[in-house]
């Protein structure tokens, strides 16, 4: 056989030899694919979603998110896409703290849609960069609470402080709370902000050409940009983007004011059950309705349903609407919606 | 061994070897290993941080020996025009309403023997209003008062015009306004008219030193007088700037005080002693709770002084129901129309 008289022609080392070299060259082949699956090149942007009002379902999701994004080696750099108007404190730290740990492993670029203010700054504010649109609105850095007030004494809690402590405690509490945000926001972004420490806690809000100013935001920029900016900052030639959704679907819950407190309503067709108030939050007032307001339109979609079922009235529905002053004197035409659909 | 055993092995330990080497030196390599980071927070840790809430504690003491006199109070709307009580707006209960907000000063008015009595607001009176030549509620109220408090802005033009006569004729009043008046229906300026007071729109805040809340201000005297002996600093709440054309006693707030109208700093007073009128742009600042904070209790004992230390004998002044008509306002500091507010039918 020619092969067996070519193998024979060497020696038994000199065929070891050989065998070794094919055996490398083989291995050669897979070694990048081995160490890939070991130690993954990071090409992934990931874009963690920060949308609606900031409650623990929000916090919970987003926590879970950028710790499974720092633990994840394929992603180098995440973007926050944030639109909220705030929330709960708890839940706005809860963020504030995950955005701060994993700002500290990677690049982490917050790009503002619409709104981020109060909660939602709070959360975004260890971001590298915040990044806005030129109407994007950013700021609120306070606290949204009633002034406390006295009540008469509830008979049979265990301690004078079960049902509500004394006036004065409620004040100091609530301006901890308050001066809680405010420093956290000056250790972050002190020496971007372009304005005092009193200033900052005037708990303005500003529109993105201006926030780039005084130091609220760093860029003007759409969300590509942040992904690009983010995925440049890690070093990345190509990149990916992983978009993760967090938060309840549809948005809620759904936060309200009343005369007394900020409500959330975690349905659109609430039970008691649904409806949470929330005495303390960190939330830019202007962005949420007032009940008298959502009364007024809610009232107006019953009447004009009503109107529609009887074929007459409805252009009163939509002058009604057209007006959309609270204190219209025609208080006949602008039911409250208890007294519509009231038997 | 065969030989081609001895070259089989020879193949899988090369390939084991280079892949594993590959392998453990990308698990040593990768990122997912670090310990977690050591994140500082130290603005969570600034003992500094925790506002003090001790509540403090209040001594209402006066210092006035006169003899007894009766203090009638107007506590129906203490807090802007509704009262706190719902029932206050069926005319029941409607003493009890703000009771909290002037129990310190009624209470030292009793102690040192004085007379107080609650003005109730008749719910019904805009629909019935008094005949001519009778005396309205308030006036006959009024007609056997020495000293007047009030927390209302709103009044009826004939009950304006009693109070008026009555402080022509030696009654001490004490009007505690606040911001929110100014939001109420036609609005308190026919009271500011007749009692030569101003109230400015807005309200008073202080971002950089306050109490507890930057609405909660520090006010200081800048000048002796009887209202404020004793007074190094008091606090008011959500407070609107007051003035007069002469003033006897003032508290000003303090430096870094702001309003909010004009977000530009402010030195307008929000306390004002002018003669038988003393006008308060807080109707919180004797609550209990507000009592107990710096100087405000001792404020408040100068304030039922004040009260109390007047010419007035009610057996012989008006107003009565057969009072002779006013004459006319002084008004105050020439801000205000001559002939007050136009008559405006009353919020409904």
């Amino acid at each position: 056989m020619p092969a067996k008289k070519y193998i024979e022609a060497f020696s038994m080392r000199q065929q070891v030899a050989i065998v070794v070299v094919a055996a490398a060259v083989v291995a050669g082949l897979f070694v990048p694919a081995v160490y890939g699956t070991t130690n993954e090149p990071a090409d992934t942007v990931a874009v963690v979603e920060v949308e609606g009002p900031v409650n623990a379902a929000l916090a919970d999701d987003v926590e879970t998110e950028l710790t499974e994004v720092r633990n994840n080696d394929s992603v180098g750099a995440v973007v926050l896409k944030i639109d909220t108007s705030g929330g709960q404190p708890v839940a706005s730290e809860r963020m504030y703290k995950s955005v701060q740990r994993t700002s500290d492993e990677m690049p982490v670029i917050a790009s503002v849609q619409d709104i981020s203010a109060s909660g939602g700054y709070y959360a975004m504010a260890p971001a590298d960069d915040i990044y806005v649109l030129p109407t994007s609105t950013v700021g609120s850095i306070g606290l949204n609470a009633p002034a406390p007030s006295s009540s008469p004494p509830a008979e049979g809690p265990s301690g004078p402080d079960k049902t509500g402590s004394n006036e004065i405690e409620q004040w100091a509490q609530q301006q901890t709370l308050a001066d809680t945000f405010v420093d956290a926001m000056m250790a972050e972004r002190g020496d971007e902000f372009e304005m005092s420490r009193e200033e900052v806690a005037h708990a303005d809000v500003y529109l993105g050409t201006e926030a780039i100013h005084n130091g609220f935001a760093d860029e003007i920029g759409s969300l590509d940009e942040a992904v690009h900016e983010a995925a440049e900052r890690a070093n990345m030639r190509t990149y990916e983007v992983d978009t993760r959704e967090t938060g309840m679907d549809g948005g809620l819950p759904i936060l309200i004011q009343t005369d007394d407190e900020l409500v959330a309503v975690y349905s659109n067709d609430p039970g008691y059950a649904d409806i949470e108030p929330m005495p303390f939050a960190y939330v830019y007032d202007g962005a949420v309705p007032h009940i008298d307001t959502i009364e007024r339109f809610a009232a107006d979609d019953v009447e004009a349903a009503v109107d529609a079922t009887d074929a007459t009235g409805g252009e009163d529905a939509t002058d009604d609407e057209a007006n959309g002053t609270e204190e219209s004197d025609g208080t006949d035409d602008v039911p409250s919606l208890s007294r519509e659909v009231s038997p | 061994m065969s030989r081609a055993m001895t070259l089989a092995v020879a193949f899988v330990a090369t390939i084991a070897l280079i892949l594993g080497g590959a392998a453990g030196i990308g698990y040593l390599t990768a990122d997912g290993a670090d310990s977690p980071p050591d994140l500082e927070n130290d603005h969570y840790l600034d003992e500094e941080l925790i506002s003090d809430g001790t509540p403090g504690e209040a001594d209402v003491t006066m210092s006035s020996t006169g003899p007894a006199q009766m203090v009638l109070i107007d506590a129906g709307a203490a807090d802007g025009a509704m009262p706190v009580d719902p029932l206050a707006l069926l005319g029941l209960g409607a003493d009890g309403a703000a009771d909290r907000d002037v129990r310190p000063l009624v209470n030292a008015l009793i102690e040192n023997g004085h007379e107080v009595r609650i003005h109730t607001p008749d719910p019904d009176a805009a629909q019935r209003p008094p005949a001519d030549g009778e005396p309205t509620a308030l006036g006959a109220d009024l007609a056997e008062a020495d000293a007047f408090v009030t927390f209302r802005t709103e009044y009826a033009d004939e009950e304006v015009e009693d109070i008026e006569v009555f402080v022509e004729n030696d009654g001490h009043v004490l009007l505690a306004s606040d911001a929110s008046a100014e939001f109420d229906g036609p609005g308190a300026a026919s009271l500011d008219s007749a009692l030569g007071v101003t109230t400015h729109p807005g309200y008073v805040y202080n971002m950089e030193e306050h109490d507890l809340n930057y609405q909660r201000v520090y006010a200081e005297p800048d000048i002796d007088s009887p209202i404020t002996r004793d007074v190094d600093r008091v606090v008011f709440q959500s407070a609107t700037p007051v003035g007069a054309s002469t003033t006897q006693g003032t508290l000003r707030p303090i430096d870094g005080s702001q309003l909010s109208t004009t977000r530009e700093s402010t030195e307008e007073p929000l306390l004002v002693h002018q003669g038988n009128v003393v006008i308060a742009g807080d109707s919180a600042f004797m609550s209990p709770e507000n009592a107990q904070r710096v100087d405000n209790d001792v404020l408040i004992g100068n304030l039922a002084d004040f009260l109390v230390e007047n010419d007035r004998d009610a057996g012989t002044q008006p107003p009565e129901g057969d009072a002779d008509p006013p004459s006319e306002p002084v008004p105050p500091e020439g801000e205000l129309p001559d002939d007050g507010l136009p008559e405006e039918e009353p919020p409904g």
